[in-house]
């Protein structure tokens, strides 16, 4: 369980990016963070994974107290979440192979493992024959799938996606977003920040909307709610 | 730690030691100077002590008559000496008896045999024994202070400006060595510093998904250790290499002056490299990975 309350996140030059969240998002949920540019969706995001601490209030992720969490700590908590980004941030002279493989490498997954986890999360994200292709051979969707294959390497519960889909056009955005449905229907709690306005009507999940920092909608079936 | 984690280890250091390649080798080399104006003022004052120890001691003062004296008349002066308040023995030498000493201690010194064909360059003179050591700066001063007599040297005070020299050598060398220390490390630090620029990608996909900072750290350090420790080797090398050639310049020159042997220059060198090599490889990347692979 993902909980927020009243969390406030003010920037070292004095701006707030987000304004007395409070927030619970339940084990399984898909959820979209949605709102104008600036609103704080990413601020939000970054809280949950610890990129940055909140002002006041307090997050928790399961047992983590993300306020109080010691350094030490922080690598336990990120192994708990899969982060995705609209730049995936691959690394561009490793294989598409030896990039999932190094986000088990780095947290010390045997050898037996990674022979075994690695092909099954290509195929999950469906580019079982692309693994030896590098990131600049790749489309953007397929970057994109490589990226989500790399950050599910761990079995992390929580996804936490920030406008995956940004750099998309909206055929390959649609794939996407049915490839987090699918890994949400597995069990993963799903967290998607986004501007993306059909998918978020026509997916029927719950929405979170951001305005100003402040949390002003919370719809178990919500609509985009603005225009895109 | 895994034996696969070793690997990761070993692998990531290479690649950080190849990837910055010129400031590797720029690293390196600072290194090896550092460690070698290190091991050159200890090999200095090691030969100062040397030479210090190598100084009769039991010997109180050593006089010299000026070369023009008559035999006589230094045999005059040696039965007065005798008599003077503070005496207590009195050692007449010739310079053909001085001669045959350093014959013996020297006998293989070629430059001594040609100089000793040209004449005997050494002194006549006497090695003097007091009863009480303060009695010494005065017995020395009066012995001086006598015409026929061309020097008398004080040995402990001899031995005293030698350990002072020492002194002001290992302290100028604690400074040259602290200034030469700074830069390496600065650019051992600015070496590491570059290769987790080049890496920040990795290092920010790395936090992401759980690895713990030490893995991150790991080959950084084991990078500044490596820098470290091939600077040190070159550097033994360097002290090996050029005291041997000092002392085969010595040897042709100067060999009553007792130089202390390669083998002891570079058991007493090594360590203290290796340790201060590994010790700014390891200050230097800590430096670089503390300020740079904060949150
Ligand atoms: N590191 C920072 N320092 C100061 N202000 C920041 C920082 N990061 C973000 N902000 C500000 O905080 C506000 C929220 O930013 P945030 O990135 O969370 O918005 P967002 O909802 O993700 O917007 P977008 O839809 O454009 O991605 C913005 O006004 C932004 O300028
Ligand atoms: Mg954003």
């Amino acid at each position: 369980m993902i909980r927020l309350e009243k969390v406030t996140k003010r920037y070292p030059n004095g701006h707030v990016a987000v304004d007395q969240a409070t927030l619970t998002i339940h084990r399984g949920e898909f959820v979209f963070l949605v709102g104008p540019s600036g609103a704080g969706k990413s601020t939000l995001a970054r809280l949950l994974y610890h990129d940055e601490v909140a002002t006041t209030g307090e997050v928790y992720v399961d047992q983590f107290r993300l306020r109080r969490l010691r350094r030490r700590q922080v690598p336990h908590l990120r192994r708990q979440l899969g982060v995705v980004f609209q730049d995936v941030k691959l690394l561009n002279e490793r294989t598409v192979y030896q990039n999932v493989q190094f986000a088990l490498e780095v947290v010390g997954a045997s050898t037996h493992d990674m022979r075994q986890r690695v092909p099954e999360l290509l195929d999950l994200v469906g580019l079982a024959n692309r693994h030896r292709s590098l990131p600049a051979q790749l489309s953007g969707g397929e970057q994109q799938r490589v990226g989500i294959a790399r950050a599910l390497a761990n079995r992390p519960k929580y996804l936490i996606a920030d406008e995956p889909t940004g750099n998309l056009d909206p055929e390959t955005a649609r794939g996407i977003v049915q490839l987090l449905a699918e890994i949400n229907r597995r069990g993963a709690t799903v967290i998607m920040a986004t501007h993306a306005k059909d998918i978020v009507n026509q997916m029927q999940r719950r929405v979170v909307a951001l305005e100003g920092g402040r949390i002003v909608r919370d719809e178990a079936r919500g609509v985009y709610g603005y225009e895109a | 730690m895994r034996l696969r984690t070793i690997g990761y280890f070993l692998r990531e250091t290479g690649r950080g030691l190849t990837g910055s390649g010129w400031m590797s080798l720029a690293s390196v080399t600072t290194v090896a100077l550092a460690l070698f104006v290190l091991a050159f003022f200890s090999v200095l004052s090691l030969n100062i002590n040397q030479a210090a120890g190598a100084i009769n001691r039991q010997v109180e003062v050593r006089v010299f008559f000026k070369p023009t004296t008559t035999h006589a008349a230094e045999m005059t002066f040696v039965t007065q000496v005798r008599h003077w308040p503070g005496v207590r023995r009195v050692n007449y030498f010739t310079k053909a008896q001085a001669l045959n000493q350093l014959r013996a201690q020297f006998p293989h010194d070629q430059a001594l045999f040609q100089l000793i064909k040209q004449g005997n360059p050494l002194y006549d003179g006497f090695d003097l024994y007091s009863h009480k050591a303060g009695q010494i700066p005065d017995l020395a001063r009066r012995l001086r202070s006598t015409p026929i007599v061309q020097e008398a040297l004080d040995q402990n005070l001899v031995i005293q400006r030698l350990q002072a020299l020492t002194t002001v050598m290992t302290d100028a060398g604690y400074v040259i060595e602290i200034m030469l220390a700074l830069a390496t490390l600065f650019i051992i630090s600015n070496t590491i510093r570059l290769g987790v620029f080049a890496r920040r990608r990795e290092i920010q996909v790395m936090k992401l998904v759980g690895a713990t900072d030490w893995l991150i750290r790991w080959p950084f350090l084991l990078e500044g250790v490596v820098l470290g420790l091939v600077g040190a080797g070159l550097a033994d090398v360097a002290v090996s290499f050029g005291y041997h050639w000092v002392g085969v310049q010595a040897a042709k020159s100067l060999s009553f002056f007792p130089l202390a042997p390669t083998a002891t220059v570079e058991h007493s060198t090594e360590l203290p490299t290796l340790v201060g090599g590994v010790a700014m490889g390891l200050v230097g990347s800590l430096w670089a990975v503390r300020r740079f692979l904060r949150a």
